[in-house]
């Protein structure tokens, strides 16, 4: 069995583990992630794509609100080129309390959220689709952040830094000698190969699994995987980012992200975060909230509902998980277990990812017995070194005053042949839903309905796939969209999932494709 | 004006049901939000192309397969009628030159090198039959609405009746200018286009084998698309043809450039881009329809009505966020839907989804019936997509039905009218 050696294991490809990586390279460790399926194909690339200011957390949870508008200060200068700068909207409706509105600034105040309250005629003039019956509205600095913008930046900086990315490598041991945690087995789950992974310590980044993988080393860490479901409407029906002015409940949050926006969410227990149903109840829920913020936010074009499993640290048992907070845990298995080696770091948010990957990686540096101190509030991930935010329609404001010498795959998300081509050279997967979370592909309207086919095409051409496998990876693709697509298909969007179907099935009669 | 009849919806369907009427003397005016499910898919009119596996021949297999799904709209429509519509529709409209019969399908190859079972099918797509097998190569033109070489690898590997497929691709790249993101419209002025094809043809040459049958994207022209096809043929020295690919499909729009020429001709109107708004009725009749082109309600009347707004993907029928599903038009009592609190859809995107099915049931002169099967309007016809109880995609049922169904709406109201 294939083994290699290196001083920093990282466990985890979300926004933590991504955070970590870098965070160790930059510090001149020697570190390896290895991830069991794809860069954000957990927590991470399920969420709203809300950078908080804090303000969400400023009465509940004032620590959680402290890190995050510290954390959002930070990222807005080293991270500009994932955020797009919506600003936040704090609004009572009429099912709201006005009163809870001078709690909110208060705790705004308290935490050093900036806040401010505007009159509600300017909050309609800037959101006209507001509801026209809200009474107060503040404004806050939240944003829209693309969370596979900011894995992939993270882990090219730590390629660069010298780090190595291991992905579809599934952990299947931790090893232990005598009191100390060794390094891991992992499984390569594209070949089936084993490797064993030498490492002077193990940082624990696997989010809401983190419980599963600090159990393969004995120890005992509580994580309850909290269920939120979210809703990608059509289009932006803001563009700032909406929140109901009131102590955080389900649906009271609408993100402006990309081409479209994202009401959410719950919070449910669950036992596993492998398995999240989303239920037409839930789905309901969500529908009649958004009518409280956008009415006609039932005739609006519903794409796409997913589920997400926050990882919440809970040292006790709890039964609701909204009163386990949101603030984050490093755990510290020396200290903690007496097991040398060993550090978990889970709860926390996206927002706090890099202040999370910061202590945990000050925690290994402990260990080792190293002390070298973080720069990552510092510099800048690849690509925002300008400080330029993201902008919506810059991939169409930089291709439409010339003529263009290619194609354009994904018309939803404006993706041209040669971005794909070169997504599929560089990262040499035979799945298209690799290429999604890299380029967007088949995330808009029409849900893969166009580009499906044609990316395939390019695939088998550009990897030299066997027509078989081709076929695998287009009707692998197909289902992935439909998982996200079916709990929710009414209105326009069944006019669109039809056609689709035409295409596949009709036109192209893909289910009669051997594989 | 009162007309004859109103037909609403520009699909294969309505414009079946008004070429057809509009033939027979009667005045037809064609109402549509737009132009219909033909832009979209080919113009193959497949009939039957599976029932328990492939189906040879339509002709044959439709007695046991109306039989087992008694609410399908073929079992409304006699098997002399589905026939007839296919003559007629060969004989009506000769500049596309169908091909075929109830009796044998074709087999078509899809774009992914699928084999797709059709009855009849317009000249420039014939010689894709793949039942004798032989040699095929397939012309890629850097359409990126087609992948020639991953179409071939599938047919490769097509063992048809022991008869060996034996394909191949070929990319070509002949001069085009300005922007590179074209569609297959884009290639279809090309080729209109003399030096265009002067030059595809001298890039094909020397690199085509003897006995190999050639494959383009169908998008060998718009209007003039048999004469670029036959001289094609002439200039390659080779059998040419046409595979379907991704909408926009240019075999759909000549079908319908096609049918509403012949519409006009026979004295029909057409109005696209006319949405209902309102309909009138009266004693079990429905007596007008108000349509809303632009600012001003106009009301249409008619003593007949035929209703071909096609299915879920066109609109005719919808459902809403609380689940409720319902005819766009008229409000007709829609059959075979899931009640609003049951699953629509099943978690595989294969699956028999319990919407599938959902439409309107009709009597066998395709008159809409309610839940107790009780005539909604005495003088409406529905066909099409609309209708209840098909899988057209899954069956590869879909023009046919709507060309069978719209052809047998008209028969009903014709017989009548006598």
């Amino acid at each position: 069995m294939a083994s290699i050696e290196t001083e920093v294991l990282v466990i985890g490809g979300g926004s933590t583990g991504a955070g970590v990586v870098r965070d160790a390279a930059m510090r001149g460790l020697e570190t390896v992630l290895v991830e069991r399926k794809d860069l954000a194909d957990g927590t991470t690339g399920r969420f709203h794509g809300l950078l908080h200011s804090g303000g969400r957390y400023a009465v509940k949870d004032p620590e959680a609100a402290r890190e995050c508008i510290l954390e959002n200060l930070i990222l807005r200068r080293t991270a500009s080129d994932c955020i797009e700068d919506t600003g936040g909207l704090f609004v009572c409706t009429p099912w709201d309390d006005p009163a809870f509105g001078d709690e909110f600034v208060e705790g705004c105040r308290a935490t050093g959220v900036p806040v401010e309250e505007i009159p509600v005629a300017e909050a309609r003039r800037r959101e006209p689709r507001l509801n026209p019956e809200i009474s107060r509205a503040f404004t806050v600095p939240d944003a829209s952040l693309d969370p596979w913008k900011l894995v992939w930046g993270c882990a090219r900086s730590a390629q660069e830094h010298g780090a190595q990315i291991l992905l579809y490598h599934r952990v299947l041991g931790l090893e232990r000698e005598g009191g100390k945690v060794t390094g891991a087995l992992v499984r390569n789950e594209l070949t089936g190969e084993e490797l064993r992974i030498h490492a002077d310590v193990v940082i624990n980044a696997a989010g809401a699994w983190a419980g599963q993988i600090a159990g393969l080393a004995g120890c005992r860490v509580e994580v309850l995987p909290g269920k939120g479901i979210m809703i990608a409407m059509n289009h932006r029906l803001v563009n700032t980012v909406v929140n109901r002015c009131k102590l955080p409940a389900d649906g009271d949050i609408l993100v402006p992200i990309r081409t479209v926006c994202v009401i959410g969410t719950t919070d449910t227990r669950v036992a596993d975060p492998d398995e999240l149903e989303v239920t037409q109840a839930e789905i309901g829920e969500m529908l009649d909230e958004g009518e409280k913020l956008v009415p006609g936010f039932r005739e609006a074009r519903a794409l796409r509902v997913w589920a997400g499993a926050r990882p919440l640290f809970s040292p006790e048992e709890v039964a609701d998980t909204r009163e386990v907070t949101r603030s984050h845990a490093l755990l510290d298995h020396r200290e903690r277990d007496g097991i040398d080696g060993f550090v978990t770091i889970t709860g926390g948010k996206a927002t706090t990812f890099r202040l999370m990957a910061e202590a945990a990686v000050d925690a290994a540096c402990a260990q080792l017995g190293v002390d070298r101190p973080s720069r990552t509030a510092e510099e800048s991930l690849p690509g925002s070194d300008e400080g330029q935010f993201y902008v919506l329609g810059a991939r169409l404001g930089a291709r439409e005053p010339v003529p263009q010498p290619d194609e354009i795959i994904c018309e939803c998300e404006l993706i041209t042949r040669e971005r794909l081509e070169e997504a599929m050279r560089r990262r040499g997967t035979a799945n298209l839903d690799d290429i999604r979370r890299t380029l967007r592909l088949g995330m808009g309207p029409c849900q893969g309905g166009f580009c499906t086919y044609r990316a395939t095409g390019i695939l088998h051409a550009v990897e030299r796939l066997d027509h078989r496998a081709a076929n695998g990876s287009l009707l692998a693709f197909l289902q992935e969209r439909w998982k996200g697509v079916h709990p929710i298909l009414y209105g326009d969007q069944v006019r669109q999932a039809r056609l689709d179907d035409w295409i596949f099935q009709g036109l192209l009669g893909v289910q009669h494709l051997p594989t | 004006m009162t007309y004859d009849t109103i037909v609403i919806g520009a699909g294969l369907a309505g414009l079946t049901a008004a070429l057809r009427l509009a033939d027979g003397g009667a005045r037809v005016l064609v109402v549509a939000e737009g132009v219909g499910s033909l832009h979209l898919a080919p113009a193959t009119i497949d009939v039957l192309g599976f029932d328990q596996g492939p189906v040879e021949s339509p002709a044959q297999a439709l007695p046991a397969f109306t039989a087992a799904n008694p609410s399908h709209p073929y079992a409304r429509v006699s098997p002399g009628l589905i026939a007839a519509s296919l003559d007629w529709l060969t004989a009506r409209l000769p500049a596309l030159g169908y091909r075929g019969s109830l009796d044998d399908n074709l087999l078509l190859p899809t774009a992914v090198g699928a084999a797709k079972p059709s009855a009849l099918v317009p000249e420039t797509m014939a010689a894709g039959d793949l039942r004798a097998g032989g040699r095929f190569v397939f012309v890629g033109l850097g359409l990126k609405d087609f992948y020639p070489g991953y179409l071939a690898d599938n047919l490769a590997e097509a063992r048809l009746d022991g008869q060996a497929v034996c394909a191949r691709a070929l990319e070509a790249s002949p001069p085009v200018a300005g922007e590179a993101d074209r569609t297959s419209a884009g290639f279809a002025r090309l080729f209109e286009q003399p030096a265009f094809r002067d030059a595809l043809v001298r890039e094909l040459a020397g690199k085509l084998e003897r006995e190999e049958r050639v494959g383009f994207p169908a998008v060998l022209g718009l209007a003039q698309a048999g004469e670029v096809w036959r001289e094609l043929e002439a200039r390659l020295e080779r059998t040419v043809f046409e595979v379907a690919t991704l909408p926009p499909s240019l075999s759909g729009m000549r079908l319908y450039e096609a049918m509403t020429a012949a519409l006009r001709e026979a004295g029909g109107r057409v109005h696209v881009g006319e949405r209902v708004v309102g309909v009138e009725t009266a004693g079990g009749q429905i007596e007008a329809v108000i349509t809303q082109p632009a600012g001003r309600a106009t009301s249409h009347r008619a003593r007949s009505f035929v209703l071909a707004t096609g299915g879920f993907a066109s609109g005719g029928l919808e459902v809403d966020s609380h689940g409720k599903v319902s005819e766009r038009v008229f409000d007709l009592p829609v059959a075979a839907a899931p009640a609003p609190d049951a699953a629509r859809f099943l978690p595989g995107y294969f699956d028999e989804h319990p919407l599938n099915r959902a439409g309107i049931a009709v009597d066998d002169r395709l008159r809409p019936l309610d839940d107790d099967g009780r005539l909604v309007y005495e003088n409406l016809h529905a066909s099409g997509a609309t209708l209840a109880g098909a899988l057209p995609w899954r069956e590869g049922s879909g023009n046919g039905l709507s060309l069978a169904t719209g052809y047998a709406a008209a028969a009903a109201i014709l017989e009548r009218a006598l």
